[in-house]
């Protein structure tokens, strides 16, 4: 049997095996002079928590960038989800955000709508057939799987840093997709609330959603032992398996 | 091959209902909303824009009136009027009528005699007091000759001028040159309005543009979000089109009004006199007028909106 993407389509299989969610084949993305991304090389698999790591500038945001179709490569193939992302036209995008969540630093939620409306808001706008009952009846449930089914009714100023990232947690998964990406998603909390959001992305990969979590917390990815993607000056230096991660003290000093 | 089916199927009427629905919410309600939200910002649109809009309605009245006034002109310009002498006899004046009636260049020829050129001075403004300073009728008999081609005017009057039954002092109504001067200050008003048109369109677009750029500015976190969770492009921009022709409308329904009032104040303050200057010019053709205003202050608003999301929105 094939596997399934949550929101009903059939992911498609190579010869019994799945395909990656996201692949990178020989991916260069050049601003002026300088390569903020070179000769990238790399696939994600459904339901795969990994890291991307790396000193300030090594290309981290521009290759979360690629993958949501923000920036297109200079050279080389970005796919997504079964998506030619690298060649997508503009009127096209919405097809591939619509299979990837994002979650950001600053969380983005809307100030003026509620927990429960900025996640349906999020479910709405991408999907015009869902009703307002669905919605809120599916928002509801993320926020339940997110820990704040009883906060729904709250404006996000009315929440803390975590329980609104949390929020952006249950927007960004709420339509299922079978892609996440997190950028410095903990780089605005304390440790604590930082644990709390993992434990939610290690969650959200055991229900077979790919997550890729961009973050500079070396304790994080240190304990987890998820496989961890380290970027420098734009290259792929390394790409330690999950549980082969070691101390990684050179991340630390880096 | 299999599948879990995760959600089901909508019954259709309930899927039309809902897709209309989110719709009307998120183009209609929410341009509304960012509309009345930023309506401090969008006041000099709308002033500028219902200026425009006053300015084109009145000035296309007026290309309206002048381009009636120029058919009337041209019409009067292909009628010579050939005027008689009191004491022609009627052999010569027969024998004159019969000569260009038989001319193939003449459409008609009409005797109008003293009585009836009285009668039509009377109808013409400032002519009755000529008329009625005197106890005798100064107006002569004349053949009034409808020539097919304007070109063929000059001929005409040069074939009519030395006929003994022709008044030797004003012998015909040509003027030389008469239809063409009117013509190229026809033109000139025409391109002046144009210009000035286009001027003041350019500001009233400029200054849309402005407003929807200062709305995008507001809702940007919200346009973030909607294109980062797979909002279409048509849904992202929608609103802001929306809210670029509700600014549009409104200014062509103020000046639209206008407009018509001005119009039908016009009309039934010079009563008669107006179809003089203004030939064809009704409280209809006003009503029409106004109708289109408004729609080109849709259109005005809704193009505005459209060339500043182009200018302003990233994709």
């Amino acid at each position: 049997m094939c596997p399934v993407i949550s929101n009903g389509e059939v992911r498609p299989t190579v010869n019994g095996q799945t395909r990656p969610i996201v692949e990178f084949r020989a991916v260069t993305r050049v601003y002026g002079s300088r390569h903020a991304l070179d000769d990238v090389h790399l696939a994600l698999e459904p339901g795969e928590l990994a890291f991307l790591v790396g000193p300030s500038g090594a290309g981290k945001t521009t290759l979360l960038k690629l993958i949501n179709r923000e920036i297109r490569p200079t050279s080389g193939e970005v796919l997504v989800a079964g998506i030619a992302a690298h060649h997508l036209k503009a009127s096209r995008v919405a097809e591939l955000r619509r299979r990837v969540g994002v979650v950001f630093q600053d969380y983005k939620l809307l100030p003026r709508l509620t927990a429960i409306e900025n996640v349906a808001f999020g479910l709405q706008v991408g999907d015009l057939r869902i009703s307002d009952e669905e919605a809120r009846d599916r928002s509801l449930d993320a926020l339940e799987a997110v820990g704040l089914g009883d906060r729904g009714d709250a404006f996000p100023h009315q929440l803390s840093g975590g329980q609104q990232q949390r929020v952006a947690v249950a927007r960004a998964v709420v339509a299922q997709p079978p892609l996440l990406i997190a950028d410095e998603p903990t780089g605005n909390l304390d440790l604590e609330t930082a644990w709390e959001i993992m434990d939610l992305f290690e969650d959200i990969a055991a229900w077979g959603t790919a997550v890729l979590v961009a973050t500079h917390n070396v304790e994080i990815v240190t304990r987890l032992q998820r496989r961890v993607l380290t970027l420098v000056h734009g290259r792929l230096v390394r790409d330690q398996p999950a549980g082969q991660t070691g101390r990684m003290a050179w991340l630390a000093s880096s | 091959m299999a599948g879990i089916v995760v959600k089901g199927r909508f019954p259709r009427r309930r899927l039309v209902q809902t897709v209309a629905t989110n719709l009307l919410r998120h183009l209609f309600q929410g341009a509304a909303r960012s509309w009345a939200r930023n309506a401090g910002g969008t006041a000099p649109a709308l002033g500028s824009m219902t200026l425009l809009l006053v300015m084109s309605g009145l000035v296309g009245l007026t290309g309206f009136a002048l381009h009636n006034l120029e058919q009337v002109e041209a019409s009067q310009a292909s009628l010579l009027h050939v005027y008689l002498r009191d004491s022609a006899a009627d052999a010569d004046i027969g024998s004159l009528q019969n000569r260009l009636t038989s001319d193939p260049r003449v459409a008609g020829v009409t005797y109008v005699t003293k009585a009836e050129a009285l009668q039509r001075a009377q109808r013409i403004p400032g002519l009755p007091q000529l008329a009625d300073a005197t106890e005798s009728n100064p107006f002569p008999a004349s053949l009034d000759v409808q020539v097919k081609n304007i070109q063929d005017v000059a001929a005409i009057d040069a074939s009519v001028r030395d006929d003994l039954a022709v008044d030797q002092l004003y012998p015909t109504s040509y003027d030389r040159g008469a239809y063409q001067r009117i013509q190229a200050v026809l033109l000139g008003a025409a391109v002046a309005g144009i210009a000035f048109l286009g001027l003041l369109g350019f500001v009233a677009v400029m200054v849309t543009m402005n407003s929807i750029k200062i709305a995008i500015h507001a809702r940007r976190d919200e346009i973030t979000i909607m294109q980062l969770v797979g909002a279409p492009r048509w849904m992202v921009r929608g609103p802001f089109v929306v809210e670029g022709a509700i600014t549009g409308a409104l200014a062509g329904v103020v000046a639209g009004v206008i407009t018509f009032a001005l119009t039908a104040a016009g009309i039934s303050a010079a009563s008669g006199a107006f179809s003089q200057f203004a030939p064809g010019v009704t409280v209809t053709v006003a009503g029409v007028t106004a109708a289109v205003v408004v729609l080109v202050g849709l259109g005005l608003g809704s193009g505005s909106s459209l060339i500043s999301l182009r200018r302003h929105m990233e994709t």
